[in-house]
């Protein structure tokens, strides 16, 4: 289904669900000012609705915003959600942190998201690009004495390449028809990219991956999985993590955020979509992930019923490396 | 003060005169990405770029910078005494500095030199040892709003040196008399030079046609800025990360820490933002911006009313773009300050 | 038996960003295991001291920068 007719139909179901009271609020996208990136927008009247879009720039993770909502008074709320969301709603269930009855998913296939910085780089990184329209396949790029055409393929983002899942998990209403699951790659094939490097690459590796980083903490704040009220890197007495520049600190932040997502993270790349400095921190969560596939077989959010793999365990789990 | 021309072929031998006496930096392109980097020939510089992602204000303000040390031992002879962080080695000359980062640091010399009490030592210490040598924006971007907060494309405040790409050449226009003294071997500027400049001008202002209108927001009280129901929208898809705060030239605000280890002690400041909710939590535990309606009207109110109020109508924004091309979820600083003013 | 999982994920994932294996480890040790402690804690010592000082996470906050 083209992403107009996704559109229409999203506010088509928007609209109807307000106005019937169904819900109280539906979270969804809406075009945003800057090209190639849309913005999550809150709808609570029918009006409001039509302002809903669908495009492939929408690549905030909107679960993100269920957490810390007065869901109670409110009622429910209903929620634009692709396979990924789809998949963290599993899990903010799951972890207690809303229920099922809470929220109306208005499931949508994803196109595979579009990488914007992906997009600047082919164009150029001195080159202002005004407008990017899709048409089919391909995407029509504009800009000050420029208009190129450049295959979606090339610039998808990372994670949707090898997504798992592209059909919501959990639905009430579905917009379109299921699609493929996958794109096609495997993430076992790229997960964990530093694995195969010696022990001193590996850290020249790591360190080097996040040296840009500005610790604006935005990875953080657009994870569906963030939701501690104070998190360690915000905790004073004691203070877990030191606040300078410094390789040590940066890198304290990194592998804690990523480790206190391990068996949750659905690879669905909001925090590389929302990084200023475009750094690739999902290679440290697909690590973390790729072992708990291996060791658990186990993968986040795709149903209501299994247990999350970090609150159970197994008699015969791995433990060689216990002495 | 007269205007010189430097054609783009003597840009080489121009860097190579600044060197003996300064460190050379300009916007370079690296990994896709536009950053500042020092510059030690007119290899990678470049004339046709928006601006760089992130501000030069970490020149003169670091996001992590040693304001002293110390002994980490109080019976040791000297212990817990602060000492002094050696001085910049260095003059600087930052080369091709947007006009709007320029008018940004003015803005900042007045907040962190304010008289003798109000005299920060590390600002100014870098800002004297630093000569800007602006690029004129003739292609500016959609996101730039200058020319509607006081600012704009060949905006002269803040810069020694203002220089405006006329194609072969470069308009060399000085501004202040350190400015003056580095170019005075150039040869003068035509008026066919001048006249192409100034066109230049007059097209890239025109080209801007986004920007904020202030006038209600400036007759408007503070309290009523502040208690506009507004407020509940725009923060509702803020993440409050920092992206905005640490971007912004303007944005300044910063957290003091003493670290120690053994016996060594360093007290360091580290950029903050009023977007954490760590940034006014109490000792007491009392948050008096408990959620991020409060810190999202913080950011705004504290640009467009707060400083306006305090410091002569000056914006406390130069026009830059940066936090509406960097903000994770697209809250467009025009929109926010457009609907404070409707 | 939680933390079993946990430190597994924990250990491969120091290793992957460069932390010597030799620097963690894991023992189940009883309050009455006295001597696997005694013996433990030897080892443990021996094969941090082999591997000498840390080179990464170390904040060198007397360094003049």
């Amino acid at each position: 289904m083209e992403n107009q007719a996704v559109t229409e139909r999203i506010r088509e179901v928007a609209k109807r669900l307000l106005s019937d009271g169904k819900v109280s609020c539906v979270i969804g996208f809406e075009k945003g000012t800057v090209p190639m990136r849309e913005r999550p927008y809150f709808a609570y009247t029918p009006e409001e609705a039509d302002k809903l879009i669908w495009t492939s720039f929408c690549c905030n993770n909107l679960a993100n915003f269920l957490i810390r909502r007065d869901l109670g008074e409110a009622g429910k709320i209903a929620i634009v959600a692709q396979g990924c969301v789809s998949r963290n709603i599993v899990g903010l269930i799951k972890e207690n942190q809303i229920t099922r009855e809470q929220v109306f998913v208005i499931g949508v296939p994803s196109p595979g998201m579009l990488d914007r910085n992906k997009i600047q780089q082919m164009i150029g990184a001195n080159k202002v690009i005004t407008e990017v329209m899709e048409d089919g396949a391909e995407l029509v790029v504009k800009g000050r004495d420029l208009e190129e055409r450049i295959p979606r393929k090339k610039v998808m983002r990372n994670n949707c390449y090898t997504c798992v899942q592209r059909n919501p998990v959990i639905v009430d209403e579905l917009i379109g028809e299921e699609t493929a699951p996958t794109h096609g790659g495997n993430i076992d094939n790229v997960a964990a990219p530093w694995e195969k490097l010696s022990i001193d690459k590996s850290w020249e590796a790591f360190a080097d991956n996040y040296k840009d980083c500005i610790r604006c903490y935005a990875c953080r704040d657009a994870c569906p999985l963030c939701y501690c009220h104070v998190c360690f890197v915000d905790e004073t007495m004691p203070q877990w993590c030191g606040k300078t520049q410094d390789e040590a600190d940066v890198a304290t932040y990194h592998i804690l955020r990523a480790f206190h997502c391990a068996g949750r993270c659905t690879d669905c790349g909001a925090c590389e979509s929302a990084c200023p400095m475009d750094i690739k921190v999902r290679r440290l969560t697909s690590k973390i992930e790729k072992d708990i596939r291996r060791m658990y077989d186990y993968t986040p959010g795709m149903d209501l019923e299994s247990i999350p793999p970090m609150s159970v365990f197994k008699p015969d789990d791995p433990q060689e490396f216990i002495k | 003060m007269t205007d010189k021309i430097l054609s783009k072929d003597q840009v080489a031998a121009f860097i190579d005169s600044l060197k003996k006496e300064y460190q050379v930096f300009a916007p370079t392109e690296e990994n896709g990405k536009i950053i500042w980097a020092e510059a030690n020939s007119a290899d990678g510089l470049l004339w046709e770029f928006s601006n760089t992602t992130m501000s030069p204000k970490d020149f003169f303000f670091p996001q992590s910078e040693c304001m002293a040390r110390f002994k980490n031992d109080p019976k040791a002879e000297g212990g817990m005494i602060m000492h002094p962080e050696p001085e910049l080695e260095r003059s600087r000359v930052l080369m091709n500095i947007r006009p709007c980062d320029a008018k940004a640091f003015q803005l900042l010399d007045r907040i962190f030199i304010q008289d003798e009490v109000t005299n920060d030592v590390y600002w100014r210490d870098k800002r004297d040892k630093a000569i800007l040598v602006g690029l004129a924006c003739n292609n500016p971007c959609p996101t730039c709003f200058c020319t509607s907060v006081g600012c704009g494309p060949h905006h002269e405040a803040g810069l020694d040196i203002l220089l405006v790409d006329l194609g072969d050449s470069l308009l060399v226009k000085p501004i202040s008399d350190k400015g003056k003294a580095l170019i005075d071997d150039l040869p003068d500027a035509k008026k066919v030079d001048k006249d192409k400049a100034a066109q230049l001008k007059k097209t890239s202002e025109a080209s801007i046609t986004s920007g904020v209108t202030m006038d209600n927001v400036n007759k408007r009280t503070v309290l009523e800025l502040f208690d506009l129901p507004y407020w509940d929208r725009v923060s509702e898809s803020c993440l409050n990360c920092g992206t905005c705060t640490f971007c912004c030239p303007t944005c300044h605000c910063f957290d003091i820490q003493d670290e120690v280890k053994g016996t060594d002690g360093r007290r360091v400041r580290n950029w903050d933002t009023c977007m954490s909710w760590l940034f006014t939590v109490h000792g007491t535990g009392h948050n008096p911006r408990p959620t991020k309606k409060e810190r999202v009207r913080q950011r705004f109110m504290h640009k467009f009313k707060y400083i306006p109020e305090k410091r002569e109508g000056e914006i406390g924004c130069v026009g830059c773009g940066r936090c509406v091309q960097l903000c994770p979820v697209n809250i467009d600083v025009r929109e926010v300050v457009n609907q404070m003013n409707a | 038996m939680f933390a079993r999982r946990r430190f597994a994920v924990l250990k491969n994932l120091l290793e992957y960003i460069g932390i010597e294996p030799g620097r963690l480890h894991f023992s189940w040790i009883s309050s009455a295991e006295a001597e696997k402690f005694q013996k433990t804690a030897i080892k443990v010592c021996e094969a941090v001291t082999a591997l000498g000082p840390a080179k990464h996470m170390i904040k060198e906050i007397g360094k003049v920068a």
